[in-house]
Parts: C-alpha cells; sequence; structure tokens
C-alpha cells in the first residue's frame, strides 16, 4: 500500500526570466514554485530550487552587483546569494511573507536595502534580513494596481511606477514621497510600466493593447504603438534605451525602435517573433551581448529568440535587381527580361531569365555572369537541381520535352559536363522533376498532359549526364505528378488530388502503386523516405492544403500486388497555412515549411515553434528552399518585386528553447500507455502518454517516472474544440471526444525508430449539427474473442446516452442503442458487469449515479467470466432506441458527479464500488449490489462532504481498488485508504503546483509503487 | 453580452430576454434565493445595497422582489440602492451611484438614502477582469470581495445577509475562514444557473454578527488588512510597528458548507437543448431587441478598429 506522496518534475506557465551580467552563461527562469538555472549556450538544466512553499514565483531581481537575487509571487518573498541558485535545491526555509500582494521587488543603489511595492502602491523597505526600515506611500493613492515597477536610478532617485486599474500611470518619487507624473491616456487596467536606464522615458502597456511612450521630464505622451492583437504583459527597454522588446496575450514578441529624429520621438515595430502557444508570454528579457532575448510563457516553455538571425554572420539576406547585377564584365540583360527559375548550390545559384539566359552566381566573389542561352527555354521553363557528391545538377525544361542539364563543378568554376536533349516519344511535356539516385546517378521525369503518353523517366549518369536507361511506364488515370522521391527501384511520385504512385523500375510494365486521397486535401508536396523496418518503408507526404502523413508501404504486398500494400500510421494537420514540404533535421524533430499568406516560414512540429519566417510575394510566387549543406542551414531563394532576394536561414547559434513547453491551455485529461517501453524513444525506461486540453489539441509524448524527465512527439489539431476525455483502451488504442459530437479511435504505432505515430483510424458517426452537443465521456468492453471489436458507450451533454459496436474488421462503428437520462448534462459513464449482466453506470450534473440495465434490451452482447469483455453474437439487429428509464438510481452529489472510477469486479461478482467526487467538495464511495434475479440496490458507503475546499475534479482507484487518488481545484493532490468497512480515509495530502488541477493518470511501476501524472495548468509528475 | 447563436441556444439568456432581464445573472439570484429565501420577507427586505451592480440584472430582480411582487410595506419606507464605476441606465424604484465602493463618500451617500438606517442585504455580482494568472485573479476577485465586505461591516444591521461572487480556486477556504468571524453562517451556494465548468459560486453568509468590540471605520489611505485589524479575521497582521517580515505560514483555512441552488426541473447550463430551426427563427426575430443595456465599449475598441481595417496586419 502507498502512503507518501512525492512529487518528481513540474512543467508549468513560467512567469519571469532573465539574463544576469553577473553570471554571463546562464538564463533564470521563474516556474511555479520554482526558479530553474539554464546555460543558454548548451541548454542545460543547472540547477532546480526551490524557491516557495505553495506560491508561485512571479519575479525576481538581482542587486547592481549581481551578487544577490530578490524574489518574489503572491505574497511571498525571499532574498538570497545569487550563487546559491546555482547550487542550492531548497530555500523554502528562507520564505518570508508580506499582508498583501508584491507587485514588485528591488534592491537599493548600494544593495543593503530591499523595496517592496505591493499593490496597494506601498513600500516598504527592509533590510536583507527582513527588517522593516520604513513605509512609503502616496496619500490618497491606494487603489488597487494590476502592475507595477520600482527603478533604482541612484542613491538618490527611485522611481515607483504603478500601473492602476483606471488606465493611470502614477510615476512616484519614493523617497520624498511625492508624485511625479499621473500619465493619462491609455483606457483600461495597465498591465506593465516601465522606466527607461536613463530615465528619460516611460513606457507602458494596458487592457487597449498599445504601447506608450512617455517623456519623463514633461510627462507628454511621445508616441503609442500599436500591433499586439491581444493584451500585452510585459517590456523591456534595451540597447541604451534605443529599443523596447515586448510579450503580449496574441503569443508574440515584437521589437520596437524608439526612433528620435527632427524633434519627435516615436515607437517603430521592427520585428515580430511567433514564440508561444495558445495564450500568454509573461516574462522576457534580452542578452545585449549575445543579442539574445527570452521569452517564457503560459505554455511551460521557455523560448530563445536570436534577434541577429538575419545578421549575426554578416550574409543572411542578399537581393539583386535583374537590371543591375554586379559583374566583373557587362552583362546584356534586355529591357524587360526576368528571371523564370533559379537553384542554389553550394558555390552560388544558378538562374534561367525569361530569354532562356542562363545565369550564374558566384558567392564566394558576389558577382553574376551569364553562361549560355537556350533558344527553346525562352519564355516557359521550369529549372530544378541536385546537389550529389558526383556533382551539382542543374535541370531546365520547357513544355516541348526540351532539357537542358547542366553539371557544375564543386566551386562552380567549370561546367563538366552538358546535356541537351529532346524526348521524342512525347507530344508535350507538362512537368520535369529530378532526384538522386544510387551514387552516381540521377533520375528525371518528364510528364506530358496528354493521358495516352508515357510517363518518362530517365536514368542519367550525374558525371556524364549520358542517359544510362529509359523508363517508359503507363500513366495512371487522372495523375498529375507534382513531386518526387526514389527508394531502391522504387519511383514515389506525388501528385495532385492527394494522390501518391509507386512506380517499379524493375517491372516498366506493371501498372503503377497509385494511393489515391492520402490526404484530404489537392496538391502533395513532398514526399520523403523516413526509414525501412522489415519488408515496410515509412514515407513522410505532405499537401499543400496543410495536411501531413506518415505511409507505411509494404514492399512485399507492393511486389506481389496483393492487396493494399500501404497504411497510414500517422496524419495531422499544421496549424496555419500552406504546407510546401516537410523533413526531420539531424536531431530527429520533423520540420514543416510553407506559406502563412505572403508570409514564408520554417516550424519545428516536434516542439511547436516557428524557426524562421520570410515576408515574401503573393499568390504567383517564385521561390525555392535549397540545404545549404554539411548542416549549416536552408537557403531560401525568392523572387518579390523584381528583386530577387536570397535569405540564409542558419542552423540556430543558440537552443532554440530552454524548455519546449506543453499546453498553451488546461490540460483536461492525461492517459498513460500501460506497457512501459524500455528502449524505443527518448526518455528511456519511460511510458507513452496522451494529453488531450482546452486548447483542442492532443498531444503523445513519453516520460520517465523515475527522472521526470518529459518529451513530447506530436501535437495532433484534428479536434475543433476543447477536449473532453481521452484514454488509452488498449496498448495501441486511444480514443478522445469534445463537442460537436466529436470522437476518434487513434491507432498509436510504436514499430518504428524514428518516432511513435498516431493516426485516427475512425470517428464516431454524429448525429446532430448542434455545435455545442459535447461527448462528455465514454466507455469500452472488448470483444473475448480477441478480434480487437469492442463495445463503446457515448454519454452526450444533452442527456444522451449511445452503446455502439465497433469492428475492427470492417472498420467502423454501429449503433446498438440509445437512450435519454433526463434533460441534464451527463458527466461520466462506465460498463458494469454484476451477476453476468450488463450494466451502464452513468453519474450527471443532478448529483445522481443511475445503472442502465444493457442485458435487458441488447440481447446481442453477452457478459464474459472476464469482467472488462463480451461476446457479441452477431446476427441481423437493428439500432434499439430505448425509453425505458434507469434500472437504478442513487442520489450521491448535492451538484454535478465531476469525476468516477469504478472497481474492477471479479467473475460473477454481485457487487461493485465505485469513487465519485464531486462540484460540491465531496468524495464518496458507493456500493451496488445485484442479486441472482437481476434486482439492483446500491448504498452510499462513505461520503466525505469537505474532502476538498473547491470542485474535487478527478477521482482515481489504484491498481488493488484499496487506496484512492484525488484531485482538486483547490490544489491538493490526496490519499485516501479504503477501510474494510468501506470507509474513506485520508492518508496524505499534498500541494501541488498545477493550478486548475483537473485530471491524473496512474500506472503502476516496478515494486508496486506507482507512477502518477497530475495535469492543470501545467503537468507534474508524482509517484506514490 | 453578444448575440451569437450560441447565446440563443443558451435557455438562461432566452429566458432573460424573454423575461426583460439585462443579463442571464439574474438567475442565478433567484435560485439562491430559492433556496435561502433572503428576498421573500419584505419586512426584512426595507434597505438593500447592490454593488457591483452594472449592468444591473440583479438590481432588476431586487426591484421586483421589494416593490412589484410587495404587499405589504409600503414603497416609500424602502430604498435600493445600486453602485457601480461604470454608469448604468436607470431601473425602477433603484437609487443608481457611480461610485468607487471603497470611498468612505460612497459610504455616507448610501447612509444617506437610507435616512441613517442600515441594509437588511447587501450584494455584489462583481467580477474583475482575468488575467489568466490565476493566483493573481483569484487574489484580486477576494480583495473585490473584501472592498465590498468593508463597505458591508459599515452598512449591515446586525442579523443581516451577505452574497457576493467568489471564484472557488485555491485560496477560497481561506476566506471562508474570515467570514466565519463576522457571519453566524457562511454557505457557498452553486445556482443550476451557474455553469458546472466554471468556478464561480456564491458566497452566502447569513447573520451578520461582529465581533462586539470592533468598530469599521473606512478611510482611504488603511488597506483592506488594516480595516479588519482589531476585528480577529484578520489573517496576518504586519501592524504599523511590526519590526521583521515574518516567516511563511500557511494561512487558516476553513471549508464551508456547499449548497446547490434552484430545483433539479430547472434548466442545467451545462446541458444541451435542442430546438428546431423555426423556433431558432422566431427567436432571432425576438432577440433583434438589443440586450437592454447596449454593450459597454471595451478598452481595445480602437485596436480592434485598427485590426478591422487591416492595420494590424504581421508587416515586418
Amino acid at each position: 500500500m502507498s502512503g507518501e506522496l512525492k512529487d518528481i518534475a513540474h512543467y508549468g506557465p513560467a512567469l519571469c526570466v532573465k539574463f544576469s551580467e553577473t553570471y554571463p552563461q546562464y538564463t533564470f527562469v521563474a516556474m511555479g514554485p520554482f526558479m530553474q538555472v539554464y546555460n543558454y549556450k548548451t541548454g542545460e538544466l543547472i540547477n532546480r530550487a526551490r524557491v516557495f512553499s505553495a506560491n508561485k514565483v512571479h519575479g525576481f531581481n538581482f542587486s547592481k552587483d549581481g551578487a544577490m537575487c530578490v524574489l518574489y509571487g503572491s505574497k511571498s518573498i525571499a532574498f538570497c546569494k545569487t550563487q546559491d541558485l546555482l547550487t542550492r535545491e531548497d530555500f523554502s526555509k528562507d520564505e518570508k511573507m508580506f499582508a498583501e500582494w508584491i507587485t514588485d521587488a528591488a534592491f537599493s543603489f548600494t544593495g543593503e536595502q530591499v523595496y517592496i511595492l505591493t499593490c496597494y502602491n506601498l513600500v516598504v523597505v527592509t533590510d536583507l534580513e527582513g527588517n522593516i526600515q520604513a513605509r512609503r506611500n502616496l496619500k490618497n493613492e491606494r487603489s488597487i494596481l494590476y502592475s507595477g515597477s520600482i527603478k533604482v536610478l541612484s542613491e538618490e532617485r527611485v522611481l515607483i511606477n504603478a500601473g492602476t486599474v483606471f488606465g493611470g500611470v502614477l510615476i512616484w518619487d519614493l523617497l520624498k514621497q511625492e508624485k511625479i507624473h499621473n500619465l493619462t491616456g491609455h483606457e483600461g487596467s495597465i498591465f506593465y510600466v516601465v522606466v527607461s536606464n536613463n530615465g528619460k522615458y516611460v513606457a507602458s502597456c494596458s487592457d487597449d493593447r498599445s504601447i506608450r511612450l512617455w517623456d519623463m521630464e514633461s510627462g507628454k505622451q511621445l508616441s503609442i504603438g500599436w500591433g499586439h492583437t491581444a493584451r500585452i504583459w510585459n517590456l523591456k527597454f534595451f540597447n541604451n534605451d534605443s529599443q523596447l522588446i515586448s510579450v503580449s496575450e496574441d503569443c508574440t514578441c515584437r521589437i520596437w525602435d524608439v526612433v528620435a529624429e527632427s524633434g519627435a520621438t516615436s515607437l517603430v515595430m521592427k520585428n515580430i517573433y511567433e514564440t508561444h502557444l495558445i495564450k500568454n508570454v509573461w516574462g522576457v528579457d534580452v542578452n545585449e551581448t549575445e543579442a539574445l532575448a527570452v521569452t517564457s510563457g503560459n505554455d511551460g516553455r521557455v523560448k530563445l529568440i536570436d534577434l541577429k538571425q538575419t545578421s549575426r554572420v554578416g550574409d543572411e539576406v542578399r537581393s539583386f535587381n535583374i537590371t543591375n547585377l554586379p559583374s566583373n564584365s557587362p552583362l546584356s540583360i534586355e529591357k524587360g527580361e526576368i528571371f523564370k527559375g533559379f537553384y542554389w548550390f553550394n558555390f552560388g545559384l544558378v538562374a534561367i531569365t525569361s530569354l532562356g539566359n542562363i545565369l550564374k552566381f558566384t558567392e564566394a566573389t558576389g558577382t553574376w555572369e551569364i553562361l549560355m542561352r537556350d533558344e527553346r527555354l525562352v519564355s516557359y521553363s521550369l529549372t530544378h537541381g541536385i546537389s550529389t557528391a558526383s556533382g551539382n545538377v542543374a535541370l531546365f525544361a520547357n513544355n516541348k520535352c526540351d532539357l537542358l542539364l547542366l553539371n557544375f563543378s564543386k566551386d562552380g568554376q567549370t561546367i563538366k559536363s552538358k546535356n541537351s536533349l529532346h524526348l521524342d516519344n512525347l507530344s508535350k511535356s507538362c512537368n520535369t522533376m529530378i532526384t538522386a539516385y544510387q551514387d552516381e546517378y540521377c533520375l528525371v521525369t518528364v510528364e506530358s498532359p496528354n493521358p495516352r503518353d508515357k510517363f518518362a523517366v530517365l536514368q542519367l549518369n550525374v558525371d556524364t549526364l549520358e542517359i544510362v536507361h529509359e523508363f517508359n511506364f503507363a500513366k495512371p488515370d487522372n495523375f498529375v505528378s507534382s513531386c518526387l522521391a526514389v527508394y531502391q527501384q522504387y519511383l514515389i511520385v506525388g501528385g495532385r488530388f492527394g494522390a501518391v504512385a509507386i512506380f517499379d523500375m524493375r517491372n516498366t510494365d506493371a501498372d503503377a502503386y497509385v494511393m489515391r486521397q492520402l490526404c484530404p486535401g489537392d496538391t502533395t508536396t513532398s514526399i520523403e523516405y523516413i526509414e525501412e523496418r522489415g519488408a515496410d518503408i515509412l514515407l513522410s507526404v505532405t499537401n499543400r492544403d496543410g495536411f501531413y502523413n506518415f505511409t507505411k508501404v509494404n514492399l512485399d504486398k507492393l511486389a506481389s500486388r496483393e492487396g493494399i500494400a500501404h497504411e497510414i500510421i500517422h496524419s495531422n494537420k499544421v496549424m496555419k497555412g500552406f504546407l510546401e514540404g516537410a523533413f526531420y533535421n539531424e536531431s530527429g524533430e520533423y520540420i514543416t515549411y510553407g506559406f502563412k499568406s505572403s508570409l514564408f516560414y520554417m516550424y519545428n512540429e516536434k516542439n511547436c515553434y516557428e524557426i524562421a519566417s520570410e515576408v515574401c510575394g503573393g499568390a504567383h510566387r517564385q521561390w525555392k528552399l535549397c540545404d545549404l549543406g554539411d548542416g549549416q542551414g536552408y537557403m531560401l531563394v525568392y523572387i518579390k518585386a523584381a528583386e530577387l532576394y536570397m535569405r540564409k536561414i542558419y542552423t540556430a547559434a543558440f537552443p532554440e528553447t530552454l524548455e519546449s513547453g506543453l499546453h498553451g491551455r488546461e490540460i483536461r485529461d492525461i492517459s498513460i500507455m500501460p506497457e512501459r517501453l524500455p528502449w524505443q524513444y527518448s526518455p528511456e525506461n519511460g511510458y507513452l502518454f496522451v494529453t488531450g486540453s482546452e486548447d483542442t489539441t492532443v498531444r503523445l509524448g513519453k516520460y520517465s517516472p523515475e527522472t521526470g524527465a518529459v518529451v513530447n512527439y506530436w501535437m495532433e489539431r484534428r479536434h475543433v474544440s476543447g477536449l473532453q476525455r481521452l484514454r488509452f483502451i488498449s496498448d495501441s488504442l486511444v480514443v478522445s471526444c469534445s463537442a460537436r459530437e466529436e470522437l476518434f479511435l487513434w491507432t498509436v504505432n510504436t514499430e518504428f525508430q524514428s518516432n511513435p505515430y498516431m493516426h485516427i483510424r475512425q470517428t464516431l458517426p454524429t448525429q446532430s449539427t448542434h455545435p455545442d452537443l459535447r461527448i462528455m465521456d465514454f466507455d469500452v468492453l472488448f470483444n473475448a474473442a480477441g478480434t480487437g471489436d469492442f463495445a463503446l458507450a457515448t454519454v452526450y451533454s444533452d442527456s444522451s446516452i449511445k452503446v455502439w459496436w465497433y469492428s475492427n474488421a470492417s472498420n467502423g462503428f454501429i449503433e446498438l442503442w440509445s437512450n435519454r437520462y433526463q434533460t441534464c448534462c451527463i458527466l461520466n459513464t462506465s460498463f458494469v458487469v454484476l451477476q453476468g449482466r450488463i450494466f451502464l453506470l452513468i453519474a450527471a450534473t443532478d448529483g445522481y449515479l443511475s445503472l442502465y440495465d444493457i442485458s435487458r434490451e441488447v440481447d446481442i452482447l453477452h457478459a464474459t467470466e472476464d469482467t472488462r469483455t463480451v461476446r457479441f453474437v452477431n446476427e441481423a439487429f437493428g439500432a434499439i432506441a430505448s425509453t425505458s428509464g434507469p434500472a437504478f438510481t442513487l442520489r450521491v452529489h448535492k451538484s454535478g458527479i465531476k469525476t468516477m472510477d469504478v472497481a474492477r469486479t471479479k467473475a460473477g461478482a454481485a457487487t461493485v464500488r465505485v469513487v465519485t467526487g464531486g462540484d460540491d467538495n465531496a468524495i464518496s464511495l458507493t456500493q451496488f449490489n445485484c442479486s441472482a434475479s437481476g434486482e439492483l440496490s446500491g448504498t452510499v458507503c462513505s461520503m466525505v462532504s469537505d474532502a476538498a475546499s473547491s470542485t474535487v475534479t478527478s477521482t482515481q482507484l489504484l491498481p488493488g481498488a484499496t487506496q484512492v487518488l484525488s484531485t482538486s481545484v483547490d490544489q491538493r493532490v490526496r490519499l485516501w485508504d479504503i477501510t474494510p468497512d468501506n470507509q474513506l480515509s485520508l492518508r496524505a495530502s499534498k500541494y501541488t503546483t498545477n493550478a486548475d488541477t483537473g485530471c491524473c493518470d496512474i500506472v503502476q511501476t516496478e515494486n508496486s509503487h506507482h507512477s502518477l501524472l497530475i495535469a492543470g495548468v501545467g503537468l507534474s509528475v508524482w509517484k506514490c | 453580452m453578444g448575440k451569437s447563436s450560441k447565446d440563443k441556444r443558451d435557455l438562461y439568456y432566452r429566458k432573460a430576454k424573454e423575461e426583460g432581464f439585462r443579463a442571464r445573472s439574474a438567475y442565478k439570484l433567484l435560485q439562491l434565493n430559492e433556496e435561502f429565501h433572503f428576498l421573500d420577507d419584505e419586512h426584512n427586505l426595507t434597505k438593500v445595497v447592490d454593488l457591483c451592480a452594472a449592468p444591473g440584472s440583479w438590481s432588476q430582480v431586487l426591484s421586483r422582489k421589494m416593490f412589484a411582487e410587495a404587499r405589504d410595506v409600503a414603497p416609500e419606507d424602502k430604498k435600493l440602492v445600486a453602485v457601480d464605476l461604470q454608469p448604468m441606465s436607470p431601473i425602477d424604484n433603484v437609487t443608481t451611484l457611480q461610485a468607487d465602493i471603497t470611498h468612505p463618500k460612497t459610504l455616507a451617500r448610501i447612509l444617506d438614502i437610507f435616512g441613517n438606517e442600515k441594509a437588511d442585504f447587501v450584494c455584489s455580482d462583481g467580477a474583475p477582469d482575468v488575467t489568466g494568472l490565476h493566483d493573481l485573479d483569484e487574489y484580486v476577485q477576494q480583495q473585490l470581495i473584501m472592498s465590498a465586505l468593508q463597505l458591508t461591516t459599515c452598512v449591515l444591521k446586525p442579523r443581516g445577509t451577505f452574497v457576493a461572487k467568489i471564484f472557488r480556486g485555491r485560496d477560497i477556504d481561506m476566506l471562508y475562514s474570515q467570514l466565519g468571524y463576522l457571519f453566524d453562517r457562511v454557505v457557498c451556494a452553486k445556482p443550476r444557473s451557474s455553469r458546472g465548468t466554471s468556478l464561480e459560486a456564491f458566497i452566502v453568509c447569513l447573520g451578520y454578527n461582529p465581533p462586539a468590540d470592533w468598530e469599521p471605520h473606512l478611510d482611504v489611505n488603511r488597506s483592506i488588512e488594516e480595516f479588519f485589524s482589531g476585528c480577529a479575521m484578520s489573517r496576518l497582521q504586519i501592524a504599523d510597528d511590526a519590526e521583521r517580515l515574518p516567516a511563511w505560514t500557511d494561512g487558516q483555512r476553513s471549508i464551508a458548507e456547499f449548497m446547490s441552488c434552484g430545483g433539479l426541473q430547472s434548466f442545467d447550463s451545462d446541458a444541451t437543448y435542442h430546438y428546431d430551426d423555426e423556433v431558432l427563427a422566431s427567436l432571432s426575430d425576438k432577440a433583434s431587441l438589443d440586450p437592454v443595456q447596449s454593450p459597454t465599449n471595451p478598452p481595445y475598441k480602437k485596436a480592434l478598429e485598427l485590426k478591422r481595417s487591416g492595420k494590424l496586419t504581421r508587416a515586418v
């Protein structure tokens, strides 16, 4: 039996983040009640120190010499040596308390005193021992503040900058206790005020979503900065007060220039960075030496932003106008001649113009030259390229089956070989593509718009550009090629309408194996071979409409042409915009890229952040993304307003995150995969788990019960409303449900090395168009025959109840039975088998538990000896719309039953124990009995009406059903024993740092210990 | 309150429209009264204060109970005062004050209207803007309740009733504990019209019974902590002459009795109700009556205008 609750790790909102000049290699992060210190150059966590017992650290400041740190949050405050934050584990015994909310705390100029500003605009001055030396305030200015900061300019001048709830910014002199300014102009509550380091400016932000810059001398408003689309939470001056950085609820971080010219000072937005998920960036700081910003948010992410992303090396951004290209000898560019295509190689760019001129830009010299002119390529041309060990090949093609291939030397100085050819067997050509093949070859595909023409594939030697082989395939019906990949003898071609076709180059007579509509979207934009496992290969496929998936193809089946050879094992949709391609980077992170209206983006799909973005042209943009080689990064070439741009996106100079973070909003449900995965995927020897959040996403991750390390793999964006419940119903199946009657059956695949994968296998049929109709909970009973079929019960917010049968073979849900409880919302359901009869237990907002006798009405479902399986008698049947009431009801709670767990019954059992938790702060243990004749009775054995001081959100029986773990909104985790006489008795209670504590899951680890995941706004790993 | 189709499907919203209430929150007070009957004895409901009253749905309920549905007590002997920082459109029999509830002048004006008599009932349905920082939001809400309570202790007669909106977060038990020093009975009540998914509930404090030796005194330069010092409820004293910040200790906590209000036959605000399209169509006709109280100007109105005119697009 477990006795002690122990917390191992915590991930949640990070409210404050700072660099230190004294410890220049570190970033200090306040996360929950902890201070976490990272080496920002390596990303390594140096130390995690508990600062407060329960309160969160909202902010901290260093003394001028950096030796001391003051930390505050809520009504708690602590002082410590900065050095100790790097090594000590626990400071909480030094925690001091205050009567009121602390808005800011800072050291005096000499560092001998601490100023503590409360939300009532009072400053208490203490020494470093906490001895109070003075109290200072402004007479008649004690209304509550949402924000405030202390600016220590000198020993004599200390400014208190108070943001009131009514739009006013009060600046007052601490030592003189005199008002300097009451700055008015904002609307709504002021959320941050800061004074520049030289004392010249004040910057403030409010509910009106503007940043205002004020002159300290005159109190005049100098400028208004509009741009953020939601509330702004934090501001900081940097670069000698010439720049300002802001963070907001809109998840962005923005850089503003403070421009003083011709007598006017204005704020000009310079850059925008998408940094966090869903909502709220709280903390921000800038390391001026490194030109590095750091932000922290509600999603628990600590994000580093390279402020010199486009200038750190110096050659990141280049642009050219065709009429004015630098060169050693004059270039004969005609009026109206424009770039039609280009490809980047290690030595530079090869481009073609509308007059068929082929140009080369050499990066080393920065100059352009015209290499040749090809009359055939005037007006219409396509450009592609490949870089392999054997050469750099540029391919140009027109729509009349003409090709020009050039092989450049490594340094680009010489054209090693050239092939200018025409394909006679095609009437016309509409798309030509190239891919590297084996070590010394490349494959060129030429497609004709004429369906009777063959799909032509040329195998060329890269070095000589001579054709070694020609393949001609029959073109599949309705197939228009759009992208290309090759694996062994298989040519894999993506096309329109979400299609991918596989051609076997060893068997050109055979029809292509065509996978139609792999994604719901139209044009397939990229195909990448990922890995092989036995006879299976794994492909990543992207679609312009934002969908991507991973498809497993069985080569044996492909060769034998028997049945379906492919299976989608992962599918998802990007957050926003068009998807042009995706690949795994060297760290095994899946990187997507594409466009969001005029913005090009690269996005880390694993950890969910933008890597880079670039404002490109509109709809008919010309662009290419090429590899810089040697893991250096990528080159984006594009044309915007007649200029040719070359933008290098270098591999980040610093880690991109110090913590990758979880969901941006509260986690509604969490479930651990029962089977431990000793080796697959990092962290080792952990469990896969899924979380469902109010932010509408489902995440798949893995955690280690011992170290508490958590790694995220995917964020699935298929639900359109906030999740209600989700659960692993077996080692490979997950069910999730939400509003709009959404219920998805997911398959989790762990057979590949690259990642675990998940895919929606089937969705439950819907019956209403009511957007608010929520599936609140579900339960399953598997087919005892081991077919993978199962009975599914669903309960709804409109009081309806349904029982379905899922057939694994036909991959479909059939409705068996439906009923309606009352008109109130049903919150929980579970199948219960008693005396060999199947009952459905439901719990609703009215506080009642009710049992429906399913066996009486659905005669094709039979209970088995194992009470968690059923037998299904597959006879002809129709869906039963039952109107009979529950067989038994019992009022247990005064208000909604938020959570319910049912003890597993033994074969032939006549009784079952149910533990519930309610909105009424109560936890109860109820027992239901069923007589041999099927008569039901029930009693509440134990009722703890003050089990928590607010809503109980989860009650879970530990394996063995002799203990219960509860979580509640009062942020306490409680462990209850069930005594032999069926009474609940509190064994342990411990505070959790997750606000809105909503859910937990338990798995039994070795030595009969239990590992717990507790979630709300944040996630904690515990054991008991 | 907006007019989206979701609102139209909200039965309490529809009912509020039909019955002329400015907001669906009127039913929260009515359902609290179904359980506690604090609005049913008109002899003990002659002086009433509604704090943080805008847009005024609670004042509407109170006005109906005190005046429209009253039989025995003459209307001139009753006073109903509604206080808010925001302007409020007039309601029959309600004296509206646009004022700060923490200011002594406001107290003086109320006592003046009451002819220096004390109130039978004080309520507050106020809530601050939430930031998303749970602990700050809970603190500010508790400060709002304490501000309302400051004024209440100055105007409420002994055995009077105080009702206020709360959010049942982490430290709500500390508030229960404090209120227990001032009232005979403290109940946490959840009306069926308040969504189960929301942390919102109401604190119903019955039988005002302050310590005999404590005299409340409002002063703008005194904090809430200072106001309640001397009354045993103050949790932490950092008195003016304190010399040191004390070490942290968890505050005193107690769990209040919980009560669900509004019969099970009343609408469940978490449930989904179905109507056919005709019903919804007829509703949209009716709903073209704007809410009685026009929506307030949000502070970010200008930002919304800029966004709509395409001026906040990502150009850099």
